[in-house]
């Protein structure tokens, strides 16, 4: 009886409402959360880095962590740029071996380009950061009647973000060797 | 007979009708109210609740779980989905996509027991593939664990492998022979893996061989 008076007696409008509104809040939150962090990766590293410069980072050691969560088993060279200015050329070449990664990271954290060495051949990587896909870059040796001799490099449109070079950490005898490959890394701003 | 005492029709002052109007109103006002306090709390429980919970724990839709590994299918891709990308900028790291390299972390042993850095541990597992692979120790806030021999992970190059080509690493902070990472006094405990396959996309992998992540097992608390 008491139940039945109480159904009778509820506010439906307001109940059938409630799992609608509860799903708009879910999404908007879920949405939002990525921009309501103040301590994402962008956020953390951007202030340590030059712009537009690759830069070898210090191993992880507690205390010193640049990231939670970032592994003292690998050694990072990262370069913070910025295309609002020009294109920017990365370029490195990854040995021979497993491990190794070139990234370039949004500051949302995608990974908007990768790539990992191979074990049989080094991984030459060439691209070239652009504001927009469709930015001209000029006349490409092609058009103006002369052959090219070597690969034009990729284009990934990225406004802002960092560029990641990753060398597995192989122990003290292969720290030098590591440390040459990741300082080798290139991060050039070039003008339009 | 008791009689009860009902005060005739001339008897109700103005200020009588008055105040059984207001006090209706009242009654209709806080009921209305009520409900409205009953759908807000609802919307807040409902909505932020599942949304921290699909962010913060995950579900099938978006992780991987192997024993106590949980590792997020869409980590650093750029088609990743919002819960996703949401969990990995809550937690501030860098990810690596997983089309090159898949990150599992366990914060609890495979009996469902918090890791604990009171208790010793043993990890065993096998070498996944040719691939490099990578075991860190972490306290649960994703720090490094300060400890005089400086050593925070095993790595595919650094680890002594059994004959069989398994491996066992412990986990405490006393010395120990073989492979061992030191928990200090960091109290509660975080263990990453990462493995890096820069051949086969490492989720079209999964389908065709069942991964074999180690397994944590609780040697001894003190």
């Amino acid at each position: 009886m008491r139940i039945a008076d109480t159904l009778k007696h509820a506010n439906w409008q307001l109940i059938l409402a409630a799992p609608v509104a509860a799903g708009i809040l879910h999404i908007c939150a879920t949405l939002a959360a990525p921009y309501l962090t103040a301590a994402s990766a962008y956020s953390r590293l951007a202030p340590g880095l030059p712009v537009n410069s690759m830069q070898l980072l210090t191993v992880s050691a507690p205390g010193a962590e640049p990231l939670p969560f970032m592994s003292p088993d690998a050694r990072y060279a990262m370069c913070r740029f910025d295309t609002s200015g020009g294109p920017v050329t990365v370029s490195s070449t990854l040995p021979p071996d497993l491990g190794w990664s070139l990234t370039v990271v949004t500051p949302q954290g995608d990974n908007i380009y990768a790539t990992a060495s191979v074990p049989s051949r080094p991984t030459p990587v060439s691209i070239v950061l652009v504001p927009s896909e469709e930015a001209f870059l000029g006349v490409t040796p092609e058009a103006r009647g002369i052959a090219r001799d070597v690969q034009p490099p990729t284009a990934v449109s990225a406004t802002r973000g960092i560029v990641v070079v990753r060398g597995p950490d192989k122990g003290f005898s292969y720290q030098r060797h590591v440390e040459a490959v990741l300082k080798d890394a290139r991060c050039t701003a070039r003008s339009f | 007979m008791e009689r009860r005492h009902v005060p005739s029709l001339s008897a109700l002052t103005p200020v009588h009708v008055g105040l059984h109007r207001l006090q209706k109103r009242v009654a209709i006002l806080i009921g209305i109210l009520g409900d409205w306090a009953a759908f807000i709390g609802a919307v807040l429980i409902l909505g932020l609740g599942t949304s921290w919970y699909m962010i913060d724990v995950g579900t099938r839709l978006t992780t991987e779980q192997h024993g106590p590994w949980v590792g997020w299918t869409s980590a650093g891709r750029a088609d990743a989905d919002p819960y996703t990308r949401a969990h990995f900028a809550r937690l501030g790291t860098l990810q690596l996509t997983t089309e090159i390299a898949l990150t599992y972390l366990a914060y609890t042993d495979s009996d469902g027991n918090r890791l604990h850095s009171s208790c010793d541990y043993n990890v065993e597992g096998r070498e996944p593939g040719n691939h490099w692979w990578s075991l860190t120790v972490f306290n649960d806030r994703g720090d490094l664990i300060a400890n005089a021999a400086q050593r925070h992970a095993y790595t595919s190059e650094s680890i002594a492998l059994r004959p069989d080509g398994t491996f066992a690493v412990t986990l405490a902070r006393e010395a120990s022979p073989g492979n061992w990472l030191p928990t200090g006094g960091a109290g509660r405990l975080a263990l990453m893996f990462t493995t890096f396959d820069s051949v086969t996309p490492m989720l079209g992998k999964s389908e065709a061989q069942p991964k074999q992540l180690p397994v944590i097992r609780r040697v001894q608390c003190r």
